[in-house]
């Protein structure tokens, strides 16, 4: 067997977690999780490239290159014009929570926005997304630097949604955590701009349903063009609550996401539904889950890819039924758009189904632009790059219309925005 | 219609190859505005060819000349023939989904009238020609021909038609798979184009369309030819006669 070439072990410092947390107020609890979470860390070994999770894209891409909690605070950018009705507002940037804006209806229902750092939450960090989860949300947990709390009390619904913006700097390592109150309702939407050449960020969200919630979670990613990020968002949702997960990628030169929730409890639904947009050389690596644990749990995922230029990316889709989740269902839809010949997309369904009683479905494709559609727009007098964008515009737009309204405008704007430089 | 009047189509010694094989081998024709054409011919015979080449299709080798009024557009790419007034309704419309019926029509329409057409105008207009072809207004919301019967995307051809107020139509067999209501509305749009002054050449196998659209030349079209054209009666004969004492060969080699 053909020896490989030694590979430099990779190191990572973490040499200033107990000042972070120190500087940041945070009380015992939460720095004895860092520091468990550092501990998993030394010495570093990187995920197995022969991993499926792993396969596309290389682990070390994502390594800091300094030490991640010796980060300083830095510029968060533009003042942040908020004039859109919402129930609340957060900014985070410069590693710290900047801006909070609460409606008065939202106060008066004890709806909390607060500085994770101080929340005295530590008992509720690492449920959904614990250190264990993979190396990248190990570092995230030992040296995250400004997170935000959302807790929507039981029993509250907010007409309007909650934006959380998350500006990225030269290293950012932003944490959320969303509290859904039992039969709460509301949107949460959590934007990522900014960073720059060679920005890195690397981003936990938990998102948890108590009983019978029903949240609306929408992840927009559009950083500027040189960033190299990962994020990872998970949902757990407890029995009769509805989670519907909405994923829209657009920015960064190296993107992976993971994305997924736990049907914890009897009747839990979750919906995925995303759209990634990618140009140039563009790298994007998108892994969903559903995970369905309890009986009579349903989900449903619908994931759309256009790619222009010598853009990549790769999809990686997950359903497990665990052998409790009898009577559950689960389907999976992926659908890749190349218009360009140098554009590469790869789909792969993984399915692990552990229980008869189930019904599961799954498709996939990748496929260029169909010349008779575009002949079909020509001969009604649309230009070549017009047509395409119409085709491309429809190609999202199917899965954009199964958003909550608000974040289904902002996107339908973003992907208008982008199909208009391309 | 004026007699002295030029034609808005024509075409001449246009031959058309896919890959090796000729599938239409030298046809002349000149349409008047408002003049109706009807082409009849048999299965495979390259009717579908002859349209799709003509509007433009890049897979299809196309050798002649291609006029549109007076204007020659041979090597122009479907987009600005349609922009200067061509219009092909499809034999098989394809979908697109995503794409409302109203959105789409709203771009198609800004682009063959070369401004943007104002969102309640262009509304009220699609409602009106909607109403015209018995079309319930649900239609505008739904994804362009996306699970639509086969007459209904049919009327939707039609109802592109009457939007977009072409010089010259060609429309391919929207007349099959009707039932005799939509058989009646669609004669009807073609009848409404017909008066717009709209030259157009119909593709049909059917006798039926004929007896609401009353064409002014009717064609033969067998291997790849025009063997005959004559008026109505042509078709009353064919429908009665079928194709076989019309062979090429029978026509001495025309
Ligand atoms: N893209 C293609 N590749 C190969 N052969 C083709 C292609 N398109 C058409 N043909 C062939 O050309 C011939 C003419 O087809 P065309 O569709 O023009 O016939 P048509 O007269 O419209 O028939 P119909 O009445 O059934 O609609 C047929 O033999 C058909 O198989
Ligand atoms: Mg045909």
């Amino acid at each position: 067997m053909a020896s490989r070439p030694a590979v430099a072990a990779p190191e990572l410092a973490l040499d200033h977690v107990a000042a972070l947390s120190r500087a940041a107020g945070e009380d015992a609890a939460l720095l004895a999780i860092r520091e468990r979470a550092r501990a998993l860390l030394t010495p570093l070994t990187l995920p197995d490239r022969a991993r499926h999770l792993w396969r596309y894209t290389s682990p070390a891409t994502f390594l800091p290159d300094g030490d991640p909690s010796a980060a300083a605070p830095g510029d968060v950018g533009p003042a942040w014009r908020l004039d859109e009705s919402l129930s609340a507002a957060a900014l985070l940037g410069g590693g710290g929570l900047r801006v909070i804006e609460i409606g008065a209806d939202a106060r008066a229902a004890g709806v909390v926005i607060e500085d994770l750092h101080r929340a005295g939450v530590a008992d509720l960090l690492g449920r959904v997304v614990p250190a264990g989860h993979g190396f990248l949300e190990a570092i995230n947990t030992a040296a995250w630097r400004g997170g935000v709390l959302v807790r929507v009390p039981a029993g509250v619904t907010l007409e309007h949604p909650i934006r959380l913006r998350l500006v990225a700097g030269a290293l950012s390592l932003p944490r959320v955590l969303v509290l859904a109150g039992e039969g709460s309702s509301f949107e949460v939407i959590e934007g990522h701009v900014g960073g720059g050449a060679a920005a890195r960020v690397i981003g936990v969200t938990e998102v948890v349903a108590e009983a019978n919630a029903n949240v609306r979670y929408g992840l927009v990613q559009r950083w500027e063009a040189g960033v190299i990020g990962h994020l990872t968002a998970r949902a757990r949702v407890a029995a009769g609550a509805h989670a519907q997960l909405s994923l829209a990628s657009f920015g960064g030169a190296e993107f992976k996401a993971d994305v997924g929730a736990v049907l914890a409890g009897e009747g839990a639904a979750v919906e995925t539904f995303g759209v990634a947009m990618g140009g140039d050389a563009q790298r994007f690596d998108h892994h969903t889950e559903h995970i369905h644990e309890a009986p009579r749990t349903t989900s449903n995922l619908d994931f759309k890819v256009a790619l222009t230029g010598a853009a990549r990316s790769a999809y990686t889709g997950m359903i497990r039924i665990a052998p409790g989740a009898a009577g559950s269902e689960a389907y999976q839809e992926n659908r890749n758009l190349l218009l360009s010949g140098h554009a590469r997309a790869e789909s792969i369904p993984e399915l692990e189904i552990l229980t008869d009683d189930v019904r599961c479905s799954h498709g996939a494709t990748v496929s260029p632009i169909d010349p008779e559609q575009l002949f079909y727009l020509a001969s009604r007098g649309l230009a070549p790059m017009q047509a395409a964008r119409v085709i491309v515009y429809g190609f999202l737009d199917q899965t954009l219309g199964r958003l909550p309204q608000t974040t289904r405008e902002r996107i339908q704007a973003l992907v208008a925005a982008r199909l208009h430089t391309e | 219609m004026n007699e002295n009047a030029r034609p808005v189509f024509s075409c001449n010694g246009v031959h058309v190859r896919i890959g090796e094989k000729e599938v239409v081998k030298g046809v002349d024709l000149a349409v008047l505005p408002g003049e109706v054409h009807a082409i009849m011919g048999p299965n495979g015979s390259g009717k579908s060819t002859l349209a799709n080449s003509l509007m433009g299709h890049p897979a299809y080798a196309l050798t002649g000349t291609v006029e549109l009024g007076g204007e020659d557009v041979t090597a122009l790419p479907p987009d600005e023939k349609a922009r200067r007034g061509m219009f092909l309704a499809f034999q098989y419309p394809v979908a697109v989904p995503g794409v409302t019926v109203a959105s789409f029509l709203r771009a198609a329409v800004s682009a063959v009238r070369g401004a943007d057409v104002p969102v309640r105008e262009f509304r009220k207009e699609l409602l009106a020609r909607m109403e015209d072809l018995e079309m319930d207004p649900g239609f505008a919301g739904r994804y362009l021909n996306d699970g639509f019967s086969g007459g209904e995307k049919k009327r939707v051809e039609i109802l592109q038609l009457l939007m977009l107020k072409p010089r010259f139509a060609l429309l391919d067999e929207t007349d099959s798979g009707l039932d005799i209501d939509a058989l009646k509305v669609v004669a009807k749009g073609i009848n409404a184009a017909a008066s717009n002054d709209t030259g157009m050449l119909l593709v049909t196998h059917y006798q039926r369309l004929l007896n609401y659209v009353h064409p002014h030349v009717v064609h033969v079209f067998m291997d790849g030819r025009i063997v005959r054209s004559g008026g109505p009666e042509l078709a009353l004969e064919l429908e009665e006669r079928g194709y076989d004492w019309l062979e090429p060969a029978a026509v001495g080699g025309v």
